[in-house]
């Protein structure tokens, strides 16, 4: 595996029209990693990439690059277990050798959880995104009743039928490139309600699951959500300790399907 | 799936208030985690500055590795946290931490600064405050760790010598050992900090500045500088790596996850400098030149390469184009890095046929510059620095240039030389008009793209330590600024002038860091007033101001201008003698005498010139001619 990527021609070299083999990855990052924003795990996989030798395909010129790109930015302090990168490779390799090899140089933190061959011309990770499921872990005034509230408010904020998300909502998880964008574009109220597929509280721990729109048309974010469900029980000084992504779906003959999944061949 | 929760010094809600939280969370690629209860002698490596410039420092790298491959030592980071958290540190009394283990610096054995400029000093007291150190050797006791400086800024340690317990005088790949063997001998018999430190002077390059009593002449001049016991030596000996070859070298440096000043892999191709340029501290310090072979380069390269991820690499060292085997190198380097897909990002070379079509293979001539640095604008004033780059070298490079598309040139000079007169500054404006001259008369109309640009940056000259112009009075603000608002005019009035564009740096800072690097000890009470009243990050323009340090010393009664304005006497002796550094100071001194009769000195390749480096049996010194 690790010198691969020096055999300077393969096959695909000598093809005339070469075929782009995009390989989908499914990772996962805990713990003080979580804190790295966007750009850090961009770079942070470039170098994964090098170091594991897998044959990715760089870009002509001076200052060749890999071409990479990802699902969805992971921002500052966002934990997941369900994000997604793509990766352009110069000739097949199998996705499980892939994922050993990019395994065996991940550090502290970050794994990769799956992989899948794309079938040609599908859609980028990023235009693929569709919805995604959350989990938040909640800390309040009153550990002894907490489930009951989340269980109580979630209920509640389900039940309205308008959410308004006003100013732009600085919260625990959006990155500083996240913020500007959206002080930007969300300067008018919008109405989220229609993006918050569904909200519910756990039983035995104090956590909330979601599963939000991430569309173009319609992208919810977990804080904002969290924060509006918060609003309404002020008294409770809720704070959300942890937010973790557990999956991305893209849509698939209109049912939600893991990005994953649409990568794997059929 | 394992995911470890190392555990952090910060919570999450301290870690979201502050930019860039992951500078301050450990973990990178390469860094060591070692159990803090199974080694005998913990180190906190410091760089007193942020974490993007001193992971981008090789030193620490270096220093970093070469410790961790010692069993009983495991070294960690430590560097200054910015402004936002160094506040919130203070309001809930959060202790300085090291990055690897996240425990306090205080629980440390030791505690090493490495100095790489004097702009840092008010971080070192920032460094020992949010730790809990006494600022003052002097005032610690058992449980604080032995404070260590080292890096350039100990050839001349005084302004800054009561703040730490010892200094290392020289390349730190060559005497840790045995300071750390000393160290846990004196630990297991239980003898004092006091005693060790003692013990520690007999190591060679370690100085401890406790224990040497400082006397000084009415006129503010150094009297005497005596060892308070008969064994401690009178003079410390600069120790450095004699095999550059053999000596460890980073093959898994750290590598951050933010991007840092230098985000690449670096090969240092060789220490030291062949040429003697007069105004140069970093010539002399680490003089004799000692390459590292093409062989031992490609080696470490591959290694790093594999070891990092990186998708760039550069060569580093204080003048990449004296290197020997730098052509084979090259190729070689190239061929590796195409197959790969590396990057080379190069070094400033000297500009030539080679040069040119290296830069022609790695880079897009359209978007890059030449770079030449003249330093000094007339042949005179380039003869007084010893600066062996004629006119010529210059024309006939840029001619090359031209002719093979490059359109854009960067000048660096100096303003403030000793012996510099009105028309050496105006000779800058003068060189750079016959540079954009020649690019029209080489390129015809229909090639060109575009005007040619020239930039060209002066900065004020600063007088060091273990140069020739040790003896010389700095320029004063007025004069510096008088001289570049004339190179300013000068330039203007160029026929070329709308090709050039002018700047000069900051005055300010260039006079605080001569009085830094010429003082004495009486120094350290204004660093500490400048501290307390503010002072942090002065590297940094924004957060520099001038009129505090001014204050700080004239509140402390130091007599600032006694250090940097008038010229020193040929037997005056220096706060810095007690260093010895290889050059002799009667060389020296000759130096400084053929700079005022502009005579240059042949460089350590045609010929020695006898400086005294020889002493140390190594580098082109035992090299045959
Ligand atoms: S070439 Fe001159 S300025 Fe550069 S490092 Fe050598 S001595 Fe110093
Ligand atoms: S002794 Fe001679 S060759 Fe060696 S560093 Fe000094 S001048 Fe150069």
């Amino acid at each position: 595996m690790q010198r691969l990527r020096l055999c300077k021609l393969s096959v695909w070299d000598l093809c005339e029209e070469k075929m782009s083999i995009t390989v989908r990855f499914k990772f996962a990052r805990k713990g003080p990693v979580r804190y790295l924003g966007h750009l850090d795990m961009l770079r942070y996989f470039q170098k994964a990439v090098m170091r594991s030798g897998i044959p990715a395909k760089y870009t002509e010129g001076f200052h060749p690059h890999q071409i990479m790109s990802f699902a969805y930015p992971l921002g500052v302090a966002m934990e997941t277990d369900g994000d997604y990168m793509d990766l352009e490779l110069t000739e097949e390799v199998s996705p499980e050798e892939l994922s050993d090899a990019l395994n065996a140089v991940m550090q502290e933190g970050i794994r990769i959880c799956g992989a899948a061959r794309l079938p040609e011309k599908a859609p980028n990770a990023m235009a693929s995104v569709a919805a995604a499921d959350y989990e938040i872990h909640v800390d309040g005034a009153h550990p002894e009743k907490l489930q009951d509230v989340l269980m109580t408010a979630a209920v509640n904020l389900m039940k309205e039928e308008v959410l308004l998300l006003g100013k732009p909502q600085e919260d625990a998880t959006s990155s500083a490139d996240h913020r500007k964008k959206g002080s930007k574009k969300e300067k008018k109220a919008k109405d989220i309600r229609p993006g918050i597929l569904s909200l519910t509280a756990e039983e035995r721990e104090p956590v909330l699951r979601m599963r939000l729109l991430s569309g173009s048309a319609l992208n919810v974010r977990p804080a904002d959500v969290f924060s509006l469900l918060a609003e309404r029980v002020p008294e409770e000084e809720l704070c959300a300790v942890r937010i973790i992504r557990k999956e991305i779906y893209g849509e698939k003959d209109g049912a939600f399907v893991p990005l994953l999944d649409m990568g794997a061949e059929a | 799936m394992d995911f470890s929760e190392r555990k952090l010094a910060l919570s999450h809600e301290i870690l979201m208030q502050v930019e860039k939280p992951s500078q301050y969370t450990g973990g990178e690629l390469n860094s060591v985690m070692k159990k803090a209860d199974q080694v005998k002698v913990r180190f906190a490596m410091c760089f007193p500055d942020i974490y993007e410039i001193g992971m981008s420092h090789l030193g620490m790298q270096i220093l970093y590795g070469l410790m961790n491959t010692y069993e009983d030592v495991w070294c960690e980071r430590v560097f200054s946290p910015w402004k936002d958290l160094d506040a919130i540190m203070r309001r809930d009394h959060i202790p300085l931490f090291a990055l690897e283990s996240q425990d306090p610096v205080k629980e440390f054995d030791f505690l090493g600064m490495t100095l790489q400029y004097e702009m840092c000093y008010a971080n070192i007291l920032q460094v020992l405050d949010l730790a809990g150190i006494p600022f003052h050797a002097t005032e610690r006791n058992e449980e604080d760790p032995i404070v260590i400086g080292g890096g350039p800024c100990v050839y001349n340690t005084e302004p800054i010598a009561e703040f730490f317990d010892m200094f290392y005088i020289g390349e730190g790949e060559v005497m840790y050992r045995r300071l750390f063997d000393l160290y846990e001998e004196c630990k297991e018999k239980g003898i004092s900090r006091q005693e060790f430190l003692h013990k520690a002077t007999q190591i060679e390059g370690i100085y401890v500045p406790s224990l040497y009593d400082v006397e000084y002449n009415e006129d503010g001049t150094l009297k005497s500088m005596t060892p308070k016991y008969e064994d401690v030596p009178e003079r410390v000996r600069k120790v450095l790596v004699k095999d550059m070859d053999a000596s460890y070298y980073p093959e898994k440096p750290v590598v951050p996850f933010i991007r840092a000043a230098q985000d690449r892999a670096v090969l240092e191709v060789q220490r030291g400098c062949i040429r003697g340029c007069r105004f140069c501290q970093a010539g002399q310090i680490y003089k004799p030149v000692r390459e590292r072979n093409v062989d031992t380069l490609m080696k470490h390269a591959e290694a790093i390469l594999q070891n990092t991820g990186y998708e760039e690499i550069s060569l580093s060292s204080l003048s990449t184009s004296d290197h020997s085997g730098l052509k084979e190198l090259l190729e070689e380097l190239i061929g590796e890095c195409n197959r790969r897909k590396i990057n080379i990002s190069l070094p400033s070379l000297r500009i030539d046929a080679f040069s040119l079509d290296v830069m022609n293979k790695v880079q897009d001539v359209k978007k890059n510059s030449l770079t030449f640095a003249p330093e000094a604008g007339s042949q005179r004033m380039r003869n007084v620095i010893n600066k062996g780059l004629t006119q010529d070298d210059i024309l006939n490079g840029a001619t090359l240039a031209f002719k093979g598309g490059w359109n854009k040139v960067k000048l660096y000079f100096m303003l403030g030389l000793p012996f510099e007169q009105e028309d050496d500054v105006r000779a800058i404006a003068e060189l750079c008009n016959e540079i954009a001259k020649v690019y029209y008369e080489t390129v015809p109309k229909d090639q060109r793209n575009g005007r040619v640009q020239i930039t060209a940056s002066s900065s004020f000259f600063v007088p060091k330590p273990f140069t020739a112009f040790q003896w010389a009075p700095m320029d004063t603000m007025e004069h510096f600024l008088d001289k570049a608002s004339l190179c300013k005019r000068s330039v203007r009035e160029q026929l070329n002038q709308k090709s050039i564009t002018y700047h000069y740096h900051e005055a300010g800072t260039t006079i605080i860091e001569g009085i830094f690097a010429r003082g004495d000890r009486k120094v350290a009470a204004a660093i500490e007033w400048a501290y307390k009243d503010g002072a942090l990050f002065d590297a940094w323009t924004e957060q520099f101001s001038y009129e505090r340090w001014i204050k700080a010393f004239e509140e402390c009664g130091v007599d600032y201008e006694n250090y940097i304005f008038r010229e020193r006497g040929e037997d005056e002796l220096f706060p810095w003698d007690y260093v010895d550094c290889g050059v002799k100071k009667e060389w020296l001194l000759n130096e400084w005498r053929r700079a005022r009769q502009e005579v240059t000195t042949s460089n350590c390749r045609d010929k020695c010139s006898g400086c005294g480096c020889a002493s140390y049996q190594c580098g082109i010194c035992v090299k045959k001619r």
